[in-house]
């Protein structure tokens, strides 16, 4: 049932450009690169215990990149871009963590993240070779070995398939044997660094990879908006992944993806009248933090199991918050 | 370089007119409060509102400033019911983004009442134009802000360290469970301490809406700042709070004074090598 849903998913959002109206293709495609960065910021709420504020600085850093790289006429090295992108996001990330990780966690780490990410934001906006306030316009998209991604939707096929490969690559960290030592380390790090391993190795870890794969978005995301600003960098930006996870569910792995559409889908419906758009997010919000902690998919966990009883065995996954440690 | 020094001091005295609300409510709650720059951005239309561009005399001025502050405290109040107290007792993350999404829909609110365009307003007439003082001319209106920045804090720290109020609320700010037990009516404590909270937000609308570029996004740029002074001072400490705001106000009058390339950056590199350095702040107990 899981599967049919997200391949109907997948199926629809692909299928996009054949149907529905240029500015919607143009949402999806913002929808989606939001959806793989709030999985990056997840990897550190979700999975680690660590909230950060400021990963709109990663992605920022690889925007800049691929944007500077395609204006320079590097379309056709767009995809060693995108790593390259990654590499510097993770160097980053790997040199702040060094220092930050350390030494504060909690309130003091969010706000130690906010305020780097502030610092990047105030530089690049008043850096004339980055265009300054009005950011880098007219970005090229890429060509790749001859094939012009920049005809037609081209590139938004291109977008989906690079994003559901960052996807899947950090559902498989999450699964893998690294993964399931940052989730005892979110659950309980005393107790991890107890039976021997090395928490704040660990932490840094999954701050590099987080920070590596918010940037290689970044980069993406450049040529489907063709414009990149110092306001990327803004700590709204930073607080879009948390709204993504918890709408969607923060302990579960697909949480953010269904809470960017979620999110976006109810953008998209409220946005002509002023200020409504920021109400009804914030009651969203509200009430998914005080109904429903685990966000939507923890909702269709605890009813899915009711409405089709004759489907699914057992009512599995009554999930408290801490618990619902079963990933989907 | 003197006039330097008492642009630094506006800026401080209003950073920590904002800022003092934020410390009080972490003192009590544990929760760095986002909400707090959106309920000082409807101050400041709240006093608006009440007085129109042009305030005729400072008594109404002050007035309007204490009307908002009345106002937005019993905006504090609703909050309070509805949403922090359901709150208390989860994790501090959720919480800090329970407070992000009341920004939201404080934000949202103000769009729709009061529209996107920018507004502005005078200061009063006796505190228009400037005095000339040892040969500086001073602008009036920055020496008013100076001044309440001054009369806020003694009132504060007259009110925490003299007065019994004060003493329940750093006592059940100390330790709720004990001071429950000692008789103190905790939730009326924490209730009255998160409505003076939202009022001194409030009132630091209605005082600084002269001069300021009133639009829904007001509130940020201060929010940044004052949780920065908030964090560098203390977390929950007014006198910490105060005087980091004197720091900041400084760091930022000199960064435009030796950096104007670069105009706010001094301000978080400082708050990030103190992050760093001391992380309790300056006067912040040590983490138990």
């Amino acid at each position: 049932m899981r599967i049919a849903f997200a391949l109907a998913a997948g199926a629809l959002m692909l299928s996009l450009p054949l149907w529905a109206n240029p500015g919607l293709v143009f949402i999806a495609g913002v929808t989606i690169t939001g959806a793989v960065f709030a999985l990056s910021w997840n990897l550190l709420f979700g999975f680690t215990g660590l909230a950060s504020f400021g990963n709109a600085g990663f992605f920022t850093i690889g925007a800049y990149i691929a944007a500077v790289g395609l204006r320079a006429d590097h379309g056709a090295w767009f995809l060693p871009l995108v790593g390259a992108s990654a590499l510097a996001g993770g160097a980053v990330a790997f040199i702040i963590g060094i220092v930050a990780l350390r030494r504060s966690s909690g309130i003091h780490l969010a706000i130690l993240t906010l305020a780097l990410s502030e610092v990047l934001r105030v530089t690049v906006s008043h850096t004339a070779a980055l265009g300054g306030n009005d950011g880098l316009p007219n970005i090229p998209r890429p060509r790749i070995l001859g094939f012009d991604f920049g005809a037609g939707d081209r590139y938004y096929w291109l977008l989906c398939a690079a994003c559901a490969l960052l996807a899947a690559m950090l559902w498989w960290i999450v699964h893998s044997r690294f993964g399931r030592v940052l989730r005892s380390i979110r659950m309980d790090a005393d107790r991890t660094r107890f039976i021997g391993v090395d928490v704040a190795a660990y932490r840094l870890g999954a701050f590099v990879v987080s920070g590596a794969v918010g940037s290689a978005v970044g980069a993406l995301y450049a040529p489907w908006s063709q414009i990149v600003t110092p306001d990327l960098a803004h700590w709204i930006r930073s607080t879009q992944p948390i709204l993504y996870a918890l709408l969607g569910g923060a302990s579960s792995f697909w949480g953010p993806v269904v809470g960017a559409l979620a999110f976006s889908a109810l953008d998209y419906a409220t946005r002509t009248l002023v200020g409504l758009s920021e109400i009804v997010t914030g009651v969203v919000l509200l009430v998914v933090l005080m109904a429903a902690p685990d966000g939507l998919i923890g909702l269709w966990r605890r009813f899915a199991p009711k409405l089709s009883k004759s489907m699914t065995p057992a009512p599995r996954a009554l999930s408290e918050r801490g618990f619902a440690e079963k990933m989907s | 370089m003197a006039f330097a020094i008492i642009n630094g001091l506006t800026t401080a005295m209003a950073v920590f007119l904002v800022a003092a609300g934020l410390t009080l409510m972490f003192g009590i709650l544990r929760v760095l409060n986002f909400a707090h720059g959106a309920f000082f951005m409807i101050g400041a239309y709240v006093a608006w509102s009440l007085l129109g561009d042009a305030p005729d005399s400072l008594a109404a001025f002050i007035g309007g400033a204490l009307g908002a502050a009345a106002l937005v405290g019993a905006l504090g109040l609703v909050v309070d019911q509805l949403v922090l107290r359901r709150l208390r007792h989860v994790d501090e993350h959720y919480m800090l983004i329970a407070t992000f999404a009341v920004l939201l829909i404080c934000v949202g609110v103000a769009k729709m009442i009061w529209g996107m365009d920018f507004h502005s307003a005078d200061p009063p007439p006796f505190l228009d134009g400037g005095v000339a003082i040892a040969g500086l001319f001073l602008p009036k209106f920055s020496l008013f802000v100076i001044a309440t920045g001054f009369v806020v804090f003694l009132a504060l720290e007259i009110a925490i360290h003299r007065l019994w109020l004060g003493k329940m609320v750093t006592a059940l700010a100390a330790d709720g469970w004990m001071a429950n037990l000692l008789g103190v009516n905790v939730p009326l404590g924490t209730t009255l301490s998160v409505v003076a909270s939202f009022a001194l937000a409030g009132l630091a609308g209605g005082l600084l809406l002269p001069n300021q570029a009133l639009s829904p996004a007001l509130g940020d740029t201060y929010l940044l700042l004052a949780f920065t002074a908030v964090i560098i001072g203390g977390l929950g400490n007014v006198r910490g709070a105060f005087i980091a705001s004197i720091l900041l106000g400084m760091i930022e009058s000199f960064n435009a004074l030796l950096l104007p390339n670069l105009p706010g950056l001094a301000v978080y590199l400082g708050m990030i090598a103190f992050l760093l350095l001391r992380p309790n702040g300056l006067f912040g107990a040590s983490a138990s």
